[in-house]
C-alpha cells in the first residue's frame, strides 16, 4: 500500500483535500436544501399562537401544539384523513384486480404491439391532469358519478393503475422460464404452479405496485378537486385551501405534515426492501 | 389465433380500463371545441370558439405556461446534471448525498409547494438570512410575483430528483473504460465531458427535460398557488372558463391546445432522438 502510495505526484495532497472539502460542501448545501424546508414546516407546526414567530426571531420563542389541536377541532382535515385513507385502498385494490391479468401477459407473453402498449399505459400519469379531471367529469356528472365516493375510487383507479400494471408486469417478466419449466416437470400443475412458484415471486412486486398506487392516491389533487369537493374532501383538497392567497401558515404546517408523513414511510419501505428495478419501472422509464 | 384471443382477453381488464377513461375525456374535450356536445346551448357543430379562443388573455396565458414549462425543465437539468456528474465516481458521503438528494421526489406535490413558499415567504427564512447578512434593505416579494419565480422554485425543487434519478441511469451506462481511454490519449477532463460524456448521455437529457416540461407546462395546482394573478397557467385559465365562467366550449379549445402542445414537444422529442442516434459514432 504505502508503496503504491508514494510516487503521488506534488501537489496530489492539496487536491486531495480539495476534493474532499467540495464533497463536504455540496453535502452540506444539499442538507439544507432540502432540510431547511422542511423543518421550517415542522417548526411553523408547533408555532404557539400566544407568542408569534416573527422577524427578527430566528426560531419561534416557544413551542406549543395548540396549532395541532385547532386544526383538528375546527377544520374538516379528520373527515378528509379517513375519506383519504378510505379511496386510497378501494383503488389500490380495483387496480390489482385489473391488473393482474393485463400485468401477467405484458410480462409472460411476447406479442406484436407489446412495447407500445406499455409507453401508452403511461398515459394516465402524463396526460394533463386537470385537462382529464376536468372532461371527464362531464362524463361522471351524466352518469351521475360526480361527488360520489364510487366515482371518486374509479378516476385514483385510474391516476393509480400505471404503476401497479408496469410494476406487476417488471414483476412478472423477472420470473426465469427455467423455474416454471422445472416446477412443471416435476409435476406440478397449475395450483401448485400459481401458489409454489408464481405468487411468491410477485409478492415483493405486487407489494411495490400498491405502495405507488396507495401513494398516487393518497396524493391526488386535481380530479378530486374537480368531482369530489365539496361532497368529499381529502387531505391534499384540504391543503390547498390553506394555500395561495388564502395563505395560513400554521395550518399548512400542519396538514403538509399529515399528508408528507405516510407518503415518505410507505416510500421509505419500497425502497429499503424492494429491488430498485421497481421504482425505476414505476417512474416510467421511457 | 386461440392465443391471441386469449391475450386480449387478459391484457382487456387494465389497459381497457385506462383507454375507456382516456378516450372518454379526449373525445368530450374534442367534442365540446367545436361545439357538438353542448352543454347549456344548441349542439352544432362551429369553429366559433376557435376563432374566439385568442384573445390577450389567452396567449398571455400560453407565453406564462412555456416559460414555466421550459424554465422548470432546464432550470432543474442545470442542477441535476452536474450533480449526477458529480455522484457518478464514488465517493466518501456520496450514498448519504444520494439518499439526502432523493427526498422531494418522496414529498406530495402541493406539500412542496408549501415548503418553498414558506421558506420564500415575506418572512420567510431566505429573507431572514438575507436580511441579517445585510444583503438587502427589505424582504423580497417572492411568491405571486409577477414573472413565477414563486412557480419555477417549488417546480425545481420537486423535479429536481426525479431528473436525477433518470440522469444517473444513463451515465452508469456509459462505461468508464471509454472515458479512460481518452484521457490516456491526452484529453482533459473537460475535453472528455464535452466530446465524450454530454453526447453519450444526450438520451437521458432529452428524456428528463421532455418528462419536466410536459408535467409542469400543463400544471395547475402549484402555479394555482404560486403564481401570478395575472397572466395564469393554461390549465388554470381553462379551469376559471370551465368552472367559475361556464364557458365549457372555450375551456375545451384551451385543454385541446395543452394537449396537442404537450403531444407536440414529444414529437420534437422523438425526431430529436432519432436525428442523434444517426449521428452517433
Amino acid at each position: 500500500m504505502t508503496a503504491l502510495a508514494l510516487p503521488r505526484p506534488a501537489g496530489g495532497l492539496p487536491r486531495l483535500s480539495l476534493r474532499v472539502f467540495l464533497a463536504a460542501l455540496a453535502a452540506i448545501l444539499l442538507l439544507l436544501w432540502t432540510g431547511v424546508p422542511l423543518l421550517m414546516a415542522v417548526l411553523w407546526s408547533l408555532v404557539d399562537p400566544d407568542k408569534p414567530w416573527s422577524y427578527p426571531d430566528f426560531l419561534p420563542p416557544s413551542l406549543s401544539l395548540a396549532q395541532w389541536q385547532y386544526v383538528f377541532t375546527y377544520s374538516s382535515i379528520g373527515r378528509a384523513v379517513a375519506t383519504s385513507f378510505t379511496i386510497a385502498p378501494l383503488a389500490t385494490l380495483l387496480a390489482f384486480v385489473l391488473s393482474l391479468p393485463t400485468a401477467y401477459a405484458l410480462g409472460r407473453y411476447r406479442f406484436a404491439g407489446k412495447e407500445t402498449l406499455k409507453l401508452l399505459i403511461l398515459l394516465p400519469i402524463v396526460m394533463p391532469g386537470m385537462v382529464i379531471a376536468l372532461f371527464l367529469s362531464r362524463a361522471f356528472d351524466m352518469l351521475g358519478l360526480s361527488q360520489s365516493l364510487f366515482g371518486l375510487v374509479l378516476g385514483h383507479t385510474l391516476l393509480g393503475m400505471p404503476f401497479m400494471l408496469r410494476i406487476l408486469a417488471t414483476a412478472f417478466e423477472a420470473i426465469p422460464q427455467d423455474l416454471i419449466d422445472a416446477a412443471r416437470n416435476l409435476g406440478a400443475g397449475w395450483p401448485a404452479l400459481v401458489r409454489r412458484v408464481l405468487v411468491p415471486m410477485v409478492l415483493p412486486g405486487l407489494f411495490a405496485g400498491a405502495i405507488f398506487t396507495f401513494i398516487a392516491s393518497l396524493e391526488e389533487f386535481n380530479l378530486t378537486f374537480v368531482i369530489g369537493t365539496p361532497t368529499f374532501e381529502t387531505i391534499p383538497t384540504v391543503l390547498f385551501g390553506y394555500l395561495g392567497y388564502h395563505f395560513v401558515r400554521t395550518n399548512a404546517a400542519v396538514v403538509s405534515i399529515i399528508l408528507m408523513v405516510p407518503s415518505i414511510v410507505l416510500l421509505f419501505i419500497a425502497e429499503r426492501y424492494l429491488k430498485t428495478e421497481y421504482l425505476s419501472s414505476a417512474f416510467g422509464k421511457l | 389465433m386461440r392465443a391471441r384471443l386469449a391475450i386480449v382477453l387478459l391484457v382487456l381488464p387494465g389497459a381497457g380500463f385506462i383507454f375507456l377513461f382516456l378516450a372518454v375525456a379526449l373525445t368530450i374535450t374534442a367534442l365540446q371545441s367545436v361545439g357538438v356536445l353542448g352543454f347549456g346551448r344548441e349542439p352544432g357543430f362551429t369553429w366559433e370558439f376557435w376563432a374566439a379562443l385568442f384573445d390577450r388573455q389567452f396567449l398571455d396565458s400560453f407565453l406564462f405556461s412555456a416559460k414555466v414549462g421550459t424554465g422548470s425543465a432546464f432550470g432543474t437539468l442545470l442542477l441535476a446534471y452536474p450533480l449526477a456528474l458529480f455522484l457518478r465516481r464514488r465517493r466518501a458521503g456520496g450514498r448519504f448525498i444520494g439518499s439526502v438528494v432523493k427526498i422531494p421526489l418522496f414529498v406530495p406535490a402541493l406539500v412542496a409547494a408549501f415548503l418553498i413558499l414558506n421558506a420564500m415567504a415575506f418572512h420567510g427564512v431566505i429573507n431572514g438570512v438575507l436580511l441579517g447578512l445585510g444583503l438587502i434593505g427589505q424582504p423580497l416579494l417572492m411568491m405571486n410575483d409577477k414573472f413565477g419565480w414563486g412557480v419555477l422554485a417549488i417546480q425545481v425543487w420537486k423535479k429536481l430528483p426525479f431528473q436525477l434519478l433518470i440522469l444517473a441511469s444513463v451515465l452508469a451506462t456509459i462505461r468508464t473504460d471509454i472515458e479512460d481511454a481518452a484521457r490516456n490519449l491526452g484529453a482533459g477532463p473537460w475535453q472528455v465531458l464535452r466530446h465524450i460524456i454530454l453526447p453519450l448521455s444526450m438520451p437521458g437529457i432529452l428524456i428528463a427535460v421532455v418528462l419536466v416540461f410536459i408535467m409542469t407546462f400543463g400544471d395547475f395546482a402549484i402555479t394555482r398557488i404560486a403564481g401570478p394573478i395575472y397572466p395564469t397557467s393554461l390549465a388554470v385559465l381553462m379551469h376559471t372558463k370551465a368552472l367559475t365562467l361556464s364557458e365549457w366550449n372555450l375551456a375545451a379549445c384551451i385543454g385541446m391546445v395543452i394537449m396537442v402542445a404537450s403531444l407536440a414537444f414529444v414529437g420534437v422529442y422523438a425526431r430529436t432522438a432519432r436525428l442523434l442516434q444517426g449521428t452517433a459514432p
